[in-house]
């Protein structure tokens, strides 16, 4: 029994997203590293959360942030050594808390020892360990990811006198898994970490596995194929560990990849999350029931993985031209904001450092169907810098109290991989973790209430949804259910105060419940259920039957 | 308040789960199923095409039509669950409906309207008529984007119609507005306009509402209140209008809603219309006229006919009305045979001002003056379509500005006329 | 002798002194009495006269045709004789109550009789005055009615309707003044439901086609062809 109820972990499961080298810094070079990482994991444990995903932490010229890895097995000596990276995994488990680690699949960074092999030589074993051509004209029509600096999926090298294949960067040539060989190694990398003790693999890229003449190369039966092989693998070997796909497409198209249970375990809802955005300053539930309608239904013990806010930019590839625009004049008016095609904000300054906002956002964030994913930082409201290049501005280093670089590191404050945040709103005196941990009403003490509530109901994680369609489309309201547990969430999405009338016929009889002061709400009778909320309140309900 | 009372508690639920809105289409409806569909639609279209980011709703005022109108209408809304017909919408659009009255009445439909216009804080609502099949949903732009960016209060229409339509608008309604109160709106009475948010409330709470009970229109009111208050007026070309089919226009109820409000007017605006001279154009979208000039068949000699029976049998209502000379002078013509039969202009003028001057002091029975007006505007009817019989656009358009100089110049005279009365 | 005359005279003489000295003040009072109502009945007329003022009354009774028929009887305007009407029932009444007071046998019932007969008088002056008005403004109505409905003879109709009217007013009067009552009742009667009769043999019989006619155009909605000869006016 604990056997089963341990595999489906992720279900009920908070995860905490966390870049290595922004958490904390404990050998005073300004860069955090695994021994920081352990020393905080207490904060964690204490904030309630069950998993914690790392950002790539393999060695890397960092190109592309870490996603271009040079040797799979390893740990860059920026944070530390294998051994520290297996002290941090031991504390973890000891604390209850999982680890996911990050694997890319598709591409290796072009300094990694198998390319310079496989680049040297056409005659080099490991030369069909990537996708070579004479000609850039195969697979012609793909489309190209990034398009700010790529022209081509094809880059030439001059050692090796052809092209190669690239989705991404020019410098991460695509690997071949038509090869066995490929995929047999890549399984072993797997395997190593698994054995080592990690939990969970978010897979990074995994719809360009594979390529086919006359075809747009993307979702391919072959890729879908390798992907149960590895689960089937993991199943046999080490049955509990997950497997997280980062795909951003369509739910409709996302759906292949939870197989019939026999793939991904998990997968990111990419385009639940801007419409979030869009339908609190539209003040309309539209954009959130619309997309959540076309969502699919998933194998049973599939999860969808939610989130408000991460490493990259808010995307906005997957809504029309009309909303794009829209969040852009809501969400970005200054163009120093917006990158590829999104906008590069952290939680707090996207919602204007409303509390009240921000904790409808995390509300929902609890509550809709689906794990949800916290941004470190993002539950003691941490603000960006936009000055800073590329997505780096919402990277910048945890803040843990007001004094010497925010706690982060004893370094030099010019030393630090990446300066802090000043500004009297945002900056590190203002907001730290050291001050909310010692007020009841800071935002940290409410996200560790929530979490705290949201955990004590299976149903959030496991439980169906049924939206009701109140009238006022200004509030967004449904039911979770699992077995005979029934939860009524309505959230206010206006900015103003408002009454819904709720049809609650179906669960005539019950009281109400309110789940975070557990007070009583009247009973539900005959007549539609009148609330009156706040601007941006939500309620959690239990329902009882007394 | 007063207001408050048109409104059903059903209606009023409603209202608070469309909340407040940026934009406002309100449409009066009384068994209009056979015309309603495309129309619901064109103005969703319209609405989205024009207004994607903004809060609309569209107001369904419906008389109690017993043919399924109200809910056509309430298949326009954009929801969780129902999607535009045409195009992308960002957000929720509703279309609600409410029963005003067990009996159409034009004026509870105005009312309705406005008051929910004033609960639901519209910036700028426009009404629009079920009849009005040629609509496109070019028209919710042209009659909503001036009041909504440009901080215009009224925008009346302007539309495509055949050289003799409308005639009492062109030889009547259009010249008294214009030479009364200076601004050169053609169409003071229409079946589609916009009005801001504040011209409504502001209408809503005039003191006249609930008064004389069963009193016809307002809108003709509405719109002199902008004209003669502190707004601003303007003008856009729409299209064309459609020729009613379904139910003639009886001239004496049309000419209650527009004379009769007109004249009723001279009293309330004495100040503002006795010290306006001349008249100004007012800011128009698209062109000031559009006619088309395909032939018709109308029966002239009627028109005539009853224009003499009208001057020999209503002898002593008229004499209590016109002045000696002007009855005079109306005899001699009505004497005339249908070839050289001509109302002239000047003299058209000085019976509409001398009916009037009656009319404000009440010489007998205000609604029986309206009607002997009736046979007097036949007469001059015909002599608008012998005159124009063969004429192109521009010889209508000047012939009317030709009568509006007329009813302009001749001002001084309807003044002193009301002078010496009071 | 002559003392029984002289005493006879003295007393009759005294007898009527005494009656005299007995009715005088009384006089007086009557006098006194007449006096002060001429004073009110002329202050009455004078109100009544500004409120009618105020109120236009002059206006409705030309409305009503009232006027037009004064002015022909060469009598002064509405509100001048209203007033002065008023004015001289007041004094008469006040004089009669004088009169009454000089305790005259038998007068005293009909001055009672008179003074019930007031009220039936004024009410029957208020029902010529808005019959008259009345009749005046629905034959009016129904002429422009009938011009603007084209149809034949519209004076013939807007007179008949105001003779209608009038009739009915009248007999109506008779009847409350009291006078002539059944005679005016039978009258009325029979002229009335012979016009009725007449008519609804006329327009029944001749009238068939036509009546079809204007039952099909209230009660079938069709298009009506002949109408659309006249362009819409809006």
């Amino acid at each position: 029994m604990s056997e089963r109820l341990d595999a489906l972990w992720y279900k009920n499961a908070v995860i905490y997203q966390v870049h290595v080298r922004a958490f904390y810094d404990s050998n005073g070079d300004g860069i955090g590293d695994f021994d920081g990482l352990a020393q905080k994991l207490d904060y964690l444990r204490e904030l309630g959360i069950d998993a914690i995903w790392l950002m790539p932490f393999f060695p890397s010229p960092l190109r592309d942030d870490g996603y271009d890895i040079a040797d799979y097995t390893s740990v860059h000596s920026n944070y530390g050594t294998l051994e520290d990276f297996q002290k941090f995994l031991a504390a973890a488990h000891e604390r209850k808390i999982r680890v996911i680690v990050e694997m890319v699949l598709n591409h290796t960074s072009d300094q990694h020892p198998w390319f310079q092999e496989s680049r040297s030589s056409q005659d080099n074993p490991r030369r069909n360990w990537y996708v070579w051509s004479d000609t850039d004209t195969r697979y012609r029509g793909v489309r190209i990811i990034f398009l700010d600096t790529e022209m081509s999926n094809w880059a030439w090298d001059p050692i090796s006198k052809a092209y190669f294949w690239h989705r991404f960067f020019s410098h991460q040539p695509d690997l071949n898994y038509d090869n066995p060989a490929v995929r047999e190694q890549m399984w072993n990398v797997m395997k190593f970490w698994l054995d080592l003790g990690v939990d969970a693999f978010r897979l990074d890229a995994v719809p360009y596995l594979v390529e086919r003449e006359g075809t747009s190369c993307e979702n391919l039966p072959e890729t879908h194929a390798i992907i149960k092989e590895l689960r089937q693998r993991l199943d046999h070997e080490f049955p509990g560990r997950m497997l997280l796909a980062e795909a951003n497409q369509w739910p409709a198209d996302l759906r292949p990849y939870f197989g019939d249970g026999d793939e991904f375990h998990m997968a990111f809802h990419f385009p639940l999350m801007p419409r979030m955005f869009m339908a609190l300053k539209l003040e309309d539930r539209k954009p959130i029931t619309e997309i959540l309608q076309q969502t699919p239904e998933i194998p049973p013990s599939c999860q969808w993985a939610l989130f408000l806010r991460n490493h990259d930019e808010l995307t906005l590839e997957m809504v029309t031209d009309l909303e794009r625009d829209y969040m852009y004049d809501a969400y970005a008016r200054n163009k120093t904001m917006r990158l590829n095609l999104g906008i590069r904000r952290r939680l707090a300054p996207l919602l204007d450092n409303d509390r009240r906002r921000i904790e409808l956002m995390n509300g929902m964030l609890m509550s809709l169907p689906g794990t949800p994913i916290i941004y470190y930082g993002d539950e003691i409201g941490m603000g960006d810098n936009v000055n800073l290049g590329d997505r780096n501005g919402v990277r910048t280093p945890m803040q843990w109290n007001g004094g010497w670089n925010g706690g982060f590191s004893a370094a030099d404050p010019e030393a630090l991989y990446s300066p802090l945040l000043l500004n009297p709103v945002y900056g590190f005196q203002a907001i730290n973790v050291l001050s909310q941990k010692r007020t009841e009403h800071s935002l940290l003490s409410w996200m560790q209430r929530i979490i705290r509530v949201r955990k004590s109901a299976p149903v959030f994680g496991s439980g169906s949804i049924e939206f009701l369609y109140p009238a006022n489309h200004r509030v967004l309201a449904y039911a979770r259910q699992l077995g005979d547990e029934t939860i009524l969430v309505v959230n206010n999405l206006s900015s103003s105060a408002q009454a819904v009338e709720l049809d609650l016929r179906r669960y005539k009889g019950k009281v109400l419940i309110e789940m975070f002061g557990r007070n009583l709400f009247p009973r539900i009778g005959e007549l539609p259920y009148l609330l009156t909320m706040g601007p941006y309140q939500f309620f959690w309900f239990r329902l009882r039957r007394i | 308040m007063a207001e408050e009372s048109v409104l059903t508690d059903d209606f009023i639920r409603q209202l608070i789960n469309v909340g407040e809105v940026d934009v406002l289409v309100g449409l009066p409806t009384d068994n209009n199923a056979e015309t309603i569909g495309p129309i619901i639609r064109t103005i969703q279209a319209g609405i989205l095409k024009t207004f994607p980011r903004e809060r609309a709703v569209i107001i369904n005022a419906d008389g109690g039509s017993r043919d399924g109108t109200p809910e056509l209408v309430m298949g326009a809304s954009i929801d969780d669950v129902r999607h535009a017909y045409s195009g992308q919408a960002l957000r929720t659009l509703h279309s609600v409906s409410t029963q005003y009255a067990a009996s159409p009445s034009s004026d509870t439909a105005l009312r309705t309207i406005l008051a929910a216009a004033e609960l639901l804080r519209a910036k700028a609502c426009a009404v629009i008529s079920p009849e009005s099949t040629n609509i496109e949903s070019e028209w919710i732009a042209r009659l909503l984007r001036p009041i909504y960016y440009d901080n215009f209060d009224l925008v009346t229409p302007i539309y495509r119609r055949h050289k003799f339509e409308g005639l009492l608008m062109r030889n009547l309604v259009y010249p008294m507005t214009r030479a009364l109160y200076g601004k050169r709106i053609r169409e003071p009475y229409a079946s589609e306009f916009a009005f801001s948010g504040r011209l409504g409330s502001d209408f809503l709470a005039r003191d006249i509402w609930g008064q004389e009970g069963g009193r016809v229109g307002r809108e003709m009111e509405l719109a002199i209140s902008a004209i003669t208050g502190a707004y601003r007026v303007s003008q856009s070309f729409l299209g064309t209008k459609d020729r009613v089919e379904r139910r003639p226009a009886d001239l004496v109820p049309v000419m209650r809603q527009t004379v009769a409000v007109l004249f009723s007017s001279l009293d309330t605006t004495f100040t503002v219309w006795s010290n306006n001279h001349g008249s100004q154009p007012v800011p128009t979208v698209g062109p000031e006229y559009d006619v088309t000039l395909e032939p018709v068949r109308i029966n002239r000699k009627r028109l005539k006919q009853m224009f003499s029976n009208g001057i020999a049998e209503l002898e002593p209502v008229f004499k209590s009305i016109l002045s000696a000379s002007t009855l005079s002078a109306l005899q001699q013509i009505a004497s005339l045979n249908d070839e050289d039969f001509r109302y002239p202009a000047e003299l058209w003028a000085k019976t509409v001002y001398e009916f009037a001057a009656s009319y404000r002091k009440s010489v007998i029975s205000r609604d029986h003056i309206i009607q002997a007006l009736a046979p007097l505007y036949r007469g001059r009817m015909f002599t608008f379509l012998v005159e124009n019989r063969s004429g192109s656009a521009e010889d209508v358009e000047n012939n009317i500005e030709n009568l509006c100089c007329e009813f302009e110049r001749l001002k001084p005279y309807l003044l002193e006329l009301c002078n010496g009365g009071k | 002798m002559r003392e029984i005359i002289w005493q006879e005279l003295t007393q009759a003489m005294q007898e009527a002194v005494r009656g005299f000295a007995h009715l005088l003040p009384r006089l007086i009072v009557m006098l006194i009495i007449a006096f002060a109502g001429w004073v009110i009945a002329y202050l009455l007329k004078w109100i009544l006269r500004s409120i009618l003022r105020l109120a236009k009354f002059d206006k409705l009774s030309e409305n009503a045709g009232a006027s037009q028929l004064l002015n022909r009887a060469a009598l002064p305007p509405s509100t001048e004789l209203l007033s002065r009407f008023v004015f001289w029932v007041a004094w008469l009444g006040f004089i009669l109550i004088g009169v009454s007071l000089l305790g005259i046998g038998g007068l005293q019932q009909h001055i009672a009789r008179f003074f019930l007969f007031l009220p039936r008088l004024f009410v029957a002056m208020f029902t010529i005055f808005f019959g008259l008005l009345a009749a005046s403004f629905f034959s009016r109505a129904a002429l422009l009615a009938a011009v603007n409905a084209n149809l034949p003879s519209p004076k013939l109709l807007s007179i008949s309707i105001r003779a209608m009217i009038i009739i009915f007013v009248v007999s109506m009067v008779f009847e409350e003044l009291g006078l002539a009552e059944q005679t005016v009742l039978l009258a009325f009667g029979i002229a009335f439901g012979a016009v009725m009769l007449g008519l609804a043999i006329a327009f029944g019989m001749g009238g068939r086609d036509l009546a079809r006619q204007f039952l099909e155009k209230r009660f079938v909605r069709e298009k009506k062809n002949e109408k659309e000869d006249e362009p819409s006016p809006l």
